[in-house]
């Protein structure tokens, strides 16, 4: 999803110098820990189990919708599975003591993910990547595909259909993460009346139906994952960069985080305090900054200096080789040394920072 | 009336037989220390038609469960962009991952799934910090991965569900094997990236905890994180950084720990990589 | 589930409240997006659509082929982008949008068929040629459906296009008509139906039809059930009626946020402005 910025080499180098100033000055006028500021609601399509929809200060919009499905739990060893394992379990002889172990095996499949991004195809690889980072990040706290268990033989086949109503004008990930998040924290899955491992009854009363992330009670706690997107230009670190910021990016890391909320009744009553962010999931995002046009520095212009002498051979190896000059653009070459990587991390998992302000700022959304 | 002419089955259906198989468990432990990584094989210019090419195999594990896994990558170009395509100042990366159909237990299809695509956009990640685009430019190159034998052949690899941890491991082979290929094709990079995979594994007694380099999953009891990166050795730089998991809040277990595990597993496979080129140069100077 | 048409001899109510001549309930937005051109939500009944246009602009690299490729015949229509703007349309529906979750691909026919009906639609009446060389991009997502999607899909155009000020000839406005009894039936006395629902539209012959502002010409019209020749003009006469009725509530909707825009000083009041600031 490389999206190309109509930015010119001079004002690439503009911007990556007043990037990387301490504290860095942001075309918008941000902070570096500065979210753009989010109107979100949810509840909005009353045909699935939950939906959210998020709108970005700079326009970009998203709605997330989340249905369920019962489905058959396939046994791995096929339709003749259950005969199977009795038929080892007299064979061998084994009572059914392992029964508790594998009761709550949960599969990951069970979560399906599309993302809709206008303009581009959807097995694009770009969002196919993208897809795939939330979809891992949601998971990867195991929470979610053992609250879509029902019993041994069900379970709920759970859809997240992610659509971008706008065009991609920054790279959407923040945006469908934090959609995503909503959308689940206002899925509701009907109340299950039946008992055990026989086929499930449902309650039709959709007001007595318990939210898959429940709020209150002693099953309250855990939440879906939140994915920040963090860039770091020179030495700063920037939360939330905008396309413009993302394409003189040296390098670019989705964090997703998980809360873990401490058990109550710990001498503090106040629930905020109890909250532990932990790290689930990490990628680097190629940044776009690798596919800006380079400027080239007037020593080398020949338009300028006349002097055309020099071999052609000599002059592309020069160029290429020389020094990275103060104000020539030039785009990132290599890596992230993992000092930076580093920074970056600590600066999402700090106490109080940008990620306990996001979710404090969800938090403060009214589910419906 | 029987049909005779024809052998019949039997009526009712059967199920084969089941035998216990003990030392199940104890072929399956990890047998290396938890800082060595397996032995590795890598020949480049296996392919004469591509530009460059390079074989990498894992050295299978002792026993019948588990395999070894084999990659080969070719590498085309840099040549000219087709004249649709947009002018670009560089040179036009594209990866391509895919398991061969016989690779995985399942049955993969030829069309690329999705985990495929992902795959070949964290290898594109990989690559392009480590290649020095812009001395190609207004050209493409190809890279493609075929992954011939997957790691995790057997049925206990399906039983046990491990599969989505493996797929850390074939990415570090795909950073390997396409940058050895890389090398191979004669194209500019700063340093020869290879990667590196390390785990935080639970082993069965006591659910101690230990961090390991270069993980099987099957060889463990659960794996709780796992991490790989693509890193540049002499520079000291990573250029993709892959992590999944979840890390004990407390105690010497944390994600610096790992990455660095994984660093120091890439060094690892670095030195093979090297050696491997450069007994190609000697090769073609004798 | 099947529609029970016995009771509507008897009431001459339909399944859901209305007489035969009953629109449902429309209610839309315009501009509801800051970064867009245009935009627009709409919804007819339960049916919810959004629509985002961009442009006209400078076509992106790689997407005259998708043009042509998803949104059918763009690039024929569109006059070889040399003098005229092409108009590439793209309908995304959203899997939750049904009630049971069904997925549909890009390049799912139906939907293709949209595409092109709307694109031929809006190429007959944008006055494209003002902007040779630019692409004007209509990406439309359903919500939720309930029966007249592409009726919903042709109004949320419509409103997206006036907010992003592309001159028109008039309002496109589009509406289903049915009749109340099926083929089968071969009821000459069955009565025609306006607005029809998901239900209706599983069991009763029906048409979309598109009307160009007030008058009665045509802009597009799409049938694709087996009805008796006789009761066609009965059904497009009400289907034409329906339009007028939307587009008396599109225009309500158009100026209640033109007096809106000028109330908050969004926009300077001006004497060429037909606007009355009444309400």
């Amino acid at each position: 999803m490389a999206q190309q910025t109509l930015l010119s080499p001079a004002e690439l180098a503009y911007l990556h110098s007043s990037l990387s100033l301490s504290p860095p000055i942001r075309p918008d006028g941000r902070t570096s820990k500065q979210f753009r500021p989010l109107t979100a609601e949810t509840g909005i399509l009353p045909g699935t189990n939950g939906s959210a929809r998020v709108c970005l200060a700079d326009g970009t919009e998203a709605i997330v919708g989340v249905k369920a499905e019962i489905e058959k739990t396939a046994d791995p060893l096929g339709d003749d599975g259950e005969r199977y394992r009795e038929y080892v379990k007299s064979a061998s002889g084994v009572g059914g003591g392992d029964a508790d172990e594998d009761r709550r095996e949960a599969r990951g499949e069970w979560l399906e993910m599309t993302v809709e991004i206008p303009g581009l195809r959807d097995d694009d690889a770009g969002t196919v990547f993208l897809a795939e980072l939330l979809r891992e990040a949601l998971l990867a706290d195991g929470e979610l595909a053992r609250k879509l268990w029902i019993n041994r033989r069900f379970h709920w086949r759970l859809y997240l259909d992610i659509l971008l109503i706008s065009p991609p004008l920054s790279y959407p990930l923040p945006l469908l993460s934090l959609t995503t998040h909503l959308a689940l924290l206002a899925t509701r899955l009907p109340r299950l009346k039946s008992e055990g491992d026989e086929d499930p009854m449902f309650d039709d009363d959709w007001e007595a139906a318990p939210f898959l992330y429940p709020r209150q009670g002693a099953a309250a706690g855990s939440r879906p994952s939140i994915t920040l997107l963090v860039v770091a230009v020179g030495d700063s670190i920037l939360f939330d960069p905008s396309k413009e910021e993302l394409a003189v990016a040296d390098s670019a890391l989705a964090v997703s985080l998980c809360e873990v909320r401490r058990e109550r009744g710990q001498g503090s009553m106040e629930v905020d305090s109890g909250r532990e962010l932990r790290l689930v999931a990490m990628r680097t995002i190629d940044p776009p900054s690798r596919l800006t046009p380079p400027g080239v520095p007037s020593t080398a212009n020949l338009a300028a200096s006349g002097t055309a002498d020099v071999p052609l051979q000599q002059k592309q190896q020069q160029t290429a080789d020389e020094a990275p000059q103060e104000g020539v653009w030039k785009a990132p070459l290599g890596g992230t040394p993992f000092a930076v990587l580093d920074s970056i991390i600590q600066a999402v998992l700090e106490k109080g920072g940008v990620a306990d302000e996001v979710l404090d700022g969800l938090e403060g959304v009214d589910l419906t | 009336m029987a049909d005779r002419r024809r052998i019949n089955g039997p009526g009712g259906s059967t199920l084969p037989p089941v035998y216990d198989d003990t030392e199940l468990d104890a072929v399956s432990l990890r047998q290396r220390a938890p800082d060595a990584i397996r032995p590795l094989y890598l020949k480049t210019g296996v392919t004469p038609s591509a530009s460059g090419s390079a074989y990498l195999e894992i050295e299978p594990r002792e026993g019948k469960h588990g395999s070894g896994m084999k990659l080969a990558c070719t590498v085309h170009g840099p040549r000219s962009l087709p004249r649709s395509a947009p002018f670009s100042p560089y040179m036009v990366l594209s990866t391509h991952v895919k398991f061969a159909p016989f690779a995985t237990k399942q049955r993969r299809g030829y069309l690329r799934d999705s985990s495929e695509k992902d795959l070949g956009t964290l290898l594109e990640t990989a690559l392009r910090g480590a290649m020095i685009a812009d001395r190609w430019p207004k050209s493409g190159v190809d890279v493609v991965v075929t992954i011939i034998e997957g790691e995790s052949t057997r049925q206990d690899a399906v039983e046990r569900r491990v599969e989505e941890w493996d797929a850390m491991n074939v990415l570090g082979g795909c950073i390997t094997v396409a940058s050895a290929a890389i090398a191979d094709a004669g194209i500019d990079c700063v340093d020869t990236v290879s990667g590196g995979v390390a785990a935080l594994v639970a082993d069965k007694d006591g659910g101690e905890l230990s961090m390991v380099l270069d993980p099987v999953a099957l060889e463990h009891e659960s794996v709780l994180a796992a991490c790989c990166v693509a890193y540049l050795p002499n520079r000291d730089e990573v250029t993709n950084l892959w992590f999944r998991g979840q890390l004990p809040s407390t105690g010497t277990h944390n994600y610096q720990t790992l990455v660095s595990k994984a660093v120091q597993a890439s060094k690892g496979v670095h030195g093979l990589i090297s050696a491997s080129l450069s007994e190609v140069i000697e090769n073609s100077q004798a | 589930m099947p529609l029970d048409t016995s009771t509507y001899s008897l009431a001459l109510l339909r399944i859901d409240g209305r007489r035969w001549n009953d629109l449902r309930r429309l209610h839309a937005q315009i501009h509801t997006q800051e970064a867009a051109d245009g935009s627009s939500y709409l919804e007819m009944g339960h049916t919810k659509v959004m629509c985002v246009v961009t442009g006209p602009a400078e076509p992106q690299a790689g997407q005259q082929k998708r043009g042509t490729a998803g949104g059918g015949g763009a690039g024929a229509l569109g006059g070889g982008q040399k003098d005229a703007a092409s108009i590439v349309v793209n309908v995304v529906v959203a899997g939750f949008s049904s009630v049971d979750r069904k997925r549909r691909g890009r390049n799912d026919r139906r939907i293709q068929e949209m595409e092109i009906t709307i694109q031929k639609a809006l190429a007959a009446n944008l006055h494209t040629h003002l902007f040779p060389h630019s692409t004007i991009t209509v990406s439309l997502h359903v919500l939720s459906q309930d029966g007249s999607l592409l009726a919903a899909l042709i109004n949320a155009t419509t409103l997206a296009l006036i907010d992003a000020g592309i001159p028109m000839t008039d309002y496109i406005t589009a509406c289903t008509a049915g009749s109340t009894s099926s083929y089968a039936a071969g009821d000459d006395s069955a009565d025609p139906l306006l607005d029809l629902n998901t239900q209706e539209e599983q069991e009763l012959p029906f048409l979309t039809v598109a009307t160009l502002g007030d008058s009665d010409k045509v802009a597009a019209l799409v049938c694709e059930s087996r009805v008796q020749v006789s009761r066609l003009e009965g059904m497009l006469v009400v289907g034409v009626d329906g339009c007028r009725q939307v587009r008396r509530l599109l225009d309500g909707i158009v100026r209640a946020k033109g007096s809106k825009m000028i109330k908050e000083g969004v926009v300077q009041r001006s004497d060429l402005m037909a606007v009355s600031l009444e309400e």
